[in-house]
């Protein structure tokens, strides 16, 4: 008897003992509530924020700001670039060649990638300043933590604002009832005013890849000069009042100092995305979207280079449009292809020379040759997918340009050429004594190729709605993008741009 | 037990009694005289049947035959003994002499089948008192040959279990999937009950130690395991310490070669065409190489297994140490394995108490190749020659022109993993009828990976200057269950059996990996990741996470007279995954069975009806596989988020929000009504049919929201619902039986209808959810071929209807291209078959399984039937007779019926008396495995796995081809 009450009584306390506790014990992770306390806790959450201005890519779109989409978007349907159609390649259900033609639907996941980009972004900082708000500093600290998290998700809005116009405004941890579009006037309103309101919180000096108060005034100077088209009304005083708070940044002496593998050194750039990618960046690999397949035996006689997938090139005309002493006409690649290995040009799989042509005969179905590659950013034999080069947001030669282009249009072309003079004597070409409007807008082209300004500038301009190469003239409301479809249809609350 | 049959019994055997009594009477006079007469009990094939009953026929003397069927008995000449096993058709003979000889007893097809004892989880029932839908496989009808995954025991024998061998990889498992899946995100697989250890790994149980698998189909059979038992239940049992002494060995030598290639341009072809086209930038480097045989081997496997136990009634040991090499047709892969186990009992306490404790553990080690090739040996030009004529590898550069030779030759990459099983189990009997039975067991996984891609070879090695990695990861389950169990018989017509129990289950998984680039040497390999110089955020990296599950359950079971029997059951699960809103779930059942042929009414029939028996039941499970630990909460992690710190100029780890919380998580919920009718005919067929549907809701997904108005993307919830109906039929019989003959077969059929009913409900919608990505071919970034929408299966390809292809080369789609159902992964009927025949000493297994009206896109033919392909990559033969010239398009041309028959299985024995050389049993086998595939599907294997939602159904590069192997074997008794 006396074994058999051992027995029971062992199952019985083995059954009481841990009946009762479900809760998640945490090991790797920790929870939000536990969280961000510190002020050097509080600085590991501030720069996700910064993190998140690298983009992501998920099984739904890549969201990446270097290329694949949110460059893409603004420079496939610009007057700059373009993705043909080789064979099956590139075609992909239609979405560049909806960009060329001016033709996008709200289904095109390029228009998707940039709404993704910025609002995941956004997210991602609202629940940031809820962690800051929770945290144990004054209030005071909290501000002045909070004035860089609100300048980043004032720039993830200026993108909204250009691209899309009337979106919601959102800035509360969720939303799970839907939340709905303010037309463009209240989201261009809250960009400004947001801007403002923490100009002199932000850090005033450089501080290499953060939001400070330049940052915040080239904003700013890029708000001003398309308050035109964003609200209506001009304001080329007020961008050039915001160009000149922006301080102690010059033109590098060489045009790709800006554009180098270790480009952290240039004293242009404004503002940069910080990539390297031994610190497991990724996102940044534009140039293998451009290069010809076979392209890394012209970059390594060992072809020791990453694999490249021949897509964006240039628009025929754009190559054409610099002076062959143009330094800036280096960042591109035209003509024969040389096999550092055999010294003769490389051919492709089907025998021909990889010779690079600025004519693009057939955009739907080009030869894998055509069109003019680009290699702005700085190439090394041995290179990977992932490039370790910052990509640059704003450079101090888009302040000469902004306040260039803000005399023109004042009526000072003497004031304007001041400006643009500095920048074309970097590149090595001569100015011409008179310059109007139109010739600012071939420099911004020459200038900041493929460096995603230029789709405001042919909105800026009205070319955007002219026919150009592929094109046919575009109706007004195409000045937008269209809310994307799969967002209306998780939101019923949102509601579609007009026209489309 | 079958009552109606055993009366018939029972009355002949009186008929033979009353006449016998009278010959003894009226022979009176040589009848008195008694002595020990000896004998053995025997089957058929002469194997010793122990425990057989000898009885001297009108008295109460009787014996019972021990572990060689050796029987004696005290009797008198003439008197008649009866003898009677159960399964086996009662003997009985008259004694002449002392020496009795052997007695051979003919199975009784009929009453062996009802009388197997089946797993019902937390105890056994004869499958005559069953009311739920259990279907039984016996380690003799076990797939025999190779067996390098243990899933693949079960393919084509159970009616409505689905196995898929996707992959000819030794070290890769097989997937199963009961009666259709209940579940889009979640795993589909059954749950795995090992020796009353619940969740087990299947792999952890070598195929020889199985005794038999009893597969839980419906809800009310499962319903007992709660959340987890959904897709069914499989209980293992396996070989434990049994009474006497005995050695075995098992072993067999296999040799196996690729059973299908695709049909590639060779050479002199790719030559031909050249010349035809007049195509003069095609580059010929000079060679002949058939990339798919290169690549190949023919594999020589082997397994073998030894075994002895040494048992008493009241304790005893069984250890059993077993090793397979198993190797794969492709170079350098292979299996091998050690494992043993070990098992004991003791009895104590008056035989009261049994406590048994038993180990099983294996080691494998295998080499991952990397899936690369098989893409890359489709692609590259037949005229590259492997080798460059110094020995280097042959480089022509390019993406996707990988060398596949060097891509598999030059890498270094050894896996190993270690399971162990452990368990100790108690029983008391404290007082007749009531038992308490505590389990406890423990459940370890260790899988080891080291991989070095040196710094000469193409692609990483190359680019990285050296690659290394080490990755460890442990799985750990510590299980208790303490249960009691009540079984009385009331009166003679009532009978009641009770359970009631407990359960906690914690399980805990950690790991780490490291890994380091820019090796200057290359002699390291990964044993010395130190000597990287290059090293980058994520390179070393850990994890930890635990899940707890705590239940109650309890089953009552009701038979009066054999012929009416109720069961009810109820398991409340609390599990940690859930949200906190929802910790506790119930998931009750209830069924009953009546056997028809008992009722008097039926009497008429029981001339050629032995058996009817009638069942209904009904339950809910659940299934908790999808949801993970930790995703109903809030909750910051480090990531690969790393940021550029400015004041320091360095980098640094960024911590941020890794999900959008949802407290609701509970789990999907799977309520399932079942019909069943088994019956025996004619004393020679039994069979099974099975009614069942099964609505399965709050299925969980990751739904999609609105960016604008949450930081991530999805969000996990509990939506949606899903219908399977079906049915299920299951036939054996015995079609020959003689004393030199005997012939077996059984079919099992299964038809299984699956419908999505619901994606939406108030909060979260979506109208359809796109699957089976495309992204990686040409031209299909993000695109999909497959919808999940209401109304139809899971894994229904969506795409434009193609009518063939036009005098230009392009394809035509029908309905402008509109996209629409052409077709699903899911079987219309799966079905297997198999017979056996033994003659004298001779038997031939033949096992055959097959599918029906499944569809599978052929993405390898899609990629190849490419025009852009020629001449710089290769193509099929069939791609210059289709005279493509349209770009790669995905449509129904592509979806191709890939229904199909395999000869799974046939195995020729010999099976000799080994007594002569000093041994017992013998049995000598050739066995040939995967002989013939009958099917339509064009590429090289139509059985293609359809877990997940990625890319199901697809025939995509990465399918590693199936062998066809011959084994030799015996099996040896000492």
């Amino acid at each position: 008897m006396k074994i058999r009450n051992i027995f029971l009584g062992i199952v019985s306390l083995l059954m009481a003992a841990s009946c009762t506790n479900l809760d998640e014990k945490l090991y790797d992770k920790v929870s939000s509530s536990d969280y961000g306390k510190t002020p050097s806790e509080i600085e590991t959450i501030v720069g996700r924020a910064y993190a998140s201005l690298r983009g992501f890519s998920d099984e739904i779109s890549n969201a990446f700001p270097t290329c694949e989409f949110v460059l893409f978007l603004s420079e496939t349907t610009s007057d700059e670039a373009c993705i043909p159609t080789r064979g099956a390649d590139w075609y992909d259900e239609g979405r560049y060649q909806e960009a060329q033609f001016h033709t996008w639907s709200p289904q095109n996941l390029l228009v998707l990638s940039a709404w993704r980009y910025s609002y995941t972004g956004i997210n991602k900082i609202n629940l940031i300043i809820d962690q800051v708000n929770k945290s144990e500093l004054s209030d005071d600290e909290k501000a002045v933590v909070n004035a860089e998290l609100r300048g980043v998700r004032a720039y993830y809005y200026y993108m909204l604002l250009d691209l899309y116009g009337n979106v919601p405004i959102t800035t509360s941890v969720s939303n799970t009832e839907g939340i709905s579009n303010s037309p463009r006037s209240e989201v261009y309103a809250f960009v400004e005013s947001e801007l403002l309101e923490i100009l002199d919180l932000l850090p005033a000096e450089k501080l290499y890849g953060r939001f400070t108060q330049n940052v915040a005034n080239t904003l700013l100077a890029r708000l001003y000069i398309n308050s035109e088209v964003y609200i209506g009304q001009a304001r080329w005083d007020d961008c050039i009042e915001a160009c000149d708070r922006v301080k102690g940044y010059q033109l590098e002496p060489n045009y790709f100092t800006n554009f180098l593998t270790e480009n952290e050194n240039s004293q242009e750039n404004i503002w940069v995305i910080p990539y390297d990618s031994k610190e497991g960046t990724v996102g940044n690999f534009f140039a293998s979207l451009s290069f010809h397949y076979k392209q890394k035996q012209a970059f390594s006689a060992t072809s020791n280079y990453t694999d490249c997938v021949n897509g964006i090139c240039l628009q025929p005309g754009v190559y054409s449009a610099f002076d062959d002493t143009d330094i800036r006409k280096q960042g591109f690649l035209e003509g024969d292809q040389i096999s550092l290995a055999t010294g003769s040009v490389i051919l492709m799989d089907n025998g021909t020379p990889l010779t690079y042509t600025e004519a693009i005969i057939d955009y739907t179905a080009a030869s894998q040759n055509e069109g003019v590659r680009i290699k702005k950013y700085e190439v090394k034999e041995g290179e990977t997918w992932e490039r370790d080069h910052d990509f640059v947001l704003m450079r101090y030669a888009e302040i000469l340009m902004m306040k260039a282009e803000c005399y023109m249009r004042m009526g000072a072309p003497v004031m304007a050429r001041q400006m643009v003079v500095q920048i074309r004597d970097r590149a090595n070409v001569e100015t011409p004594a008179d310059i109007d409007l139109e010739f600012i807008d071939q420099e911004w082209l020459r200038e900041f190729t493929l460096e995603g300004l230029r789709r405001s500038v042919n909105i800026r301009m009205g070319d955007w709605f002219k026919p150009w190469w592929n094109k046919d003239a575009t109706p007004e409301y195409r000045a937008l993008f269209p809310i994307p479809q799969y967002e209306l249809d998780l939101n019923s609350n949102l509601v579609q741009n007009p026209g489309y | 037990m079958n009552k109606g049959n055993f009366k018939n019994i029972a009355r002949t055997i009186q008929a033979a009694f009353l006449l016998i009594g009278f010959m003894v009477l009226t022979n009176g006079a040589w009848s008195q005289q008694t002595f020990n007469a000896k004998g053995t009990v025997v089957d058929q094939q002469n194997n010793p049947l122990p425990g057989a009953t000898v009885v001297v026929e009108g008295t109460t003397k009787g014996v019972i035959t021990d572990i060689d069927g050796n029987f004696e008995i005290n009797c008198s000449k003439g008197n008649t003994l009866l003898i009677s096993f159960i399964g086996y058709k009662n003997q009985q003979i008259i004694v002449q002499s002392e020496q009795l000889g052997s007695i051979v007893l003919t199975e009784d097809f009929v009453t062996l089948n009802e009388a197997v004892v089946v797993g019902v989880g937390y105890g056994t029932m004869r499958k005559s008192d069953l009311t739920g839908a259990i279907a039984s496989v016996d380690s003799d009808e076990l797939k025999q040959g190779v067996v390098s995954s243990t899933e693949q025991l079960l393919q084509g024998r159970v009616a409505g279990l689905t196995v898929i061998q996707g992959t000819g990889d030794p070290a890769s498992g097989a997937s199963l999937r009961l009666r259709g899946g209940t579940s889009l995100s979640a795993s589909n697989g059954p749950l795995v009950v090992v020796d009353g250890i619940p969740g087990v790994d299947f792999n952890a149980i070598h195929p020889s130690e199985i005794v038999s698998i009893d597969v839980l189909k419906d809800a009310s059979a499962a319903a007992i395991y709660g959340s987890r038992g959904a897709n069914g239940v499989i209980i293992v049992t396996t070989n434990r310490a049994n009474k006497g002494k005995s050695m075995q060995y098992q072993g067999y030598v296999a040799v196996g070669t690729v059973s299908n290639h695709i049909d590639m341009l060779s050479a002199n072809q790719w030559r031909a065409w050249v010349r035809e086209n007049e195509v003069t930038s095609a580059i010929d480097y000079g060679g002949n190489t058939d990339w798919q045989k290169e690549l190949e081997q023919t594999s020589i496997s082997q397994s073998h297994v030894l075994t002895f136990n040494s048992s008493t009634e009241t304790s005893g040991y069984r250890v059993s140490v077993n090793y397979l090499n198993n190797q794969g047709i492709i170079k350098n892969t292979q299996l091998e394995r050690l494992g043993a186990s070990l098992s004991a009992f003791q009895y104590g306490f008056d035989n009261k108490l049994k406590v048994e404790a038993g180990i099983n553990t294996n080691f494998d080690k295998w080499n991952p190749y990397d899936g690369r090739i098989f893409e890359r040996m489709l692609n590259l030009s037949p005229t590259i020659p492997v080798y460059n004529p110094d020995g280097s590898f042959t480089r022509i550069g390019g993406t996707k022109y990988d060398n596949p030779v060097e891509l598999h030759t030059n890498r270094f990459a050894d896996n190993t993993r270690h399971r162990l099983l452990a368990y100790t189990k108690a029983e008391l009997e404290i007082i007749e009828g009531l038992k308490a039975v505590a389990n406890a067991s423990y459940e370890y996984n260790s899988q080891q990976s080291r991989l070095y891609k040196p710094s000469y070879a193409v692609m990483e090695g190359i680019s990285d200057k050296g690659f290394g990695q080490r990755t460890l990861g442990d799985y750990t389950t510590m299980q208790l269950e303490t249960y009691l169990t009540y079984n009385k018989q009331l009166t003679d017509n009532h009978r009641i059996n009770l359970l009631g129990g407990y359960s906690y289950l914690d399980n805990t998984y950690e790991g780490f990996g490291a890994m380091r680039r820019g090796f200057d040497s290359d002699l390291f390999l990964y044993n010395n990741l130190g000597a990287g110089q290059d090293y980058r955020a994520g390179d070393v990296y850990s994890y930890k996470g635990q899940a707890k599950l705590i239940s109650f359950f309890a089953r009552a079971n009701y038979n009066y007279m054999g012929r009416y029997m109720f069961t009810a059951t109820v398991r409340r699960d609390g599990s940690s995954r859930f949200g906190a809103n929802n910790k506790w779930g119930v998931f009750p059942s209830a069924s009953v069975a009546w056997r028809i042929s008992d009722e008097s009414f039926m009497a008429g029939t029981s001339a050629w009806l032995d058996n009817l028996k009638l069942r209904a039941g009904y339950g809910v499970t659940g299934n908790q596989d999808g949801i993970g630990e930790y995703k109903s909460l809030s909750l910051l992690g480090a990531g690969s988020d790393t940021y550029y710190d400015a004041v320091t100029q360095s980098w640094k780890q960024s911590y941020g929000p890794i999900q959008n919380p949802n407290p609701n998580l509970r789990w999907e919920t799977t309520a399932q009504a079942n019909i069943g009718l088994d019956f025996s005919l004619i004393g020679r067929i039994n069979g099974t049919v099975e009614l069942y549907n099964k609505n399965t809701y709050d299925l969980l997904y990751t739904y999609r929201v609105s960016s604008a108005d949450y930081a991530f993307p999805t969000i996990m919830a509990n939506v949606g619902s899903l219908n399977n109906k079906g049915i299920e039929l299951t036939l054996n019989g015995n079609l020959m039986n003689t004393n030199n003959f005997n012939w077996d077969a059984n079919i099992t059929l299964a038809k299984n209808m699956q419908k999505v009913t619901q994606l939406s409900d108030e909060q979260f919608q979506t109208d359809d959810v796109p699957s089976g990505s495309l992204h990686g071919i040409d031209g299909m970034s993000g695109q999909f071929s497959q919808i999940i929408a209401e109304g139809y299966p899971v894994g229904t390809f969506w795409g434009p209807l193609c009518t063939g292809i036009d005098s230009l080369g392009k394809f035509m789609m029908a309905d402008d291209g509109a996209l629409q159902d052409i077709g699903n992964v899911q079987p219309k009927l799966s079905y297997g078959f198999g017979t056996s025949l033994s003659y004298k000493n001779f038997d031939l297994d033949v096992s055959m399984y097959g599918m029906y009206g499944q569809k599978v896109l052929n993405a390898t033919a899609m990629i190849l039937h490419n025009p852009a392909r020629l001449p710089s990559l290769n193509v099929t033969d069939s791609f210059l007779e289709s005279g493509i010239t349209d770009k790669v398009t995905y449509s129904s041309y592509w979806v191709e019926d890939a229904s199909f028959l395999r000869l799974q299985t046939l195995t020729l024995a010999y099976n000799i008396d080994g007594k002569k050389f000093g041994l017992g049993k013998v049995r000598l086998y050739v066995t040939g495995e995967n002989l013939f595939v009958l099917t339509n599907y064009t590429g090289t294997d139509p059985e293609v796995s359809i877990e997940g939602l990625d890319n199901p159904g697809f025939d995509w590069f990465n399918v590693y081809p199936k062998p066809r192997t011959f084994s030799f074997g015996a099996n040896i008794s000492f």
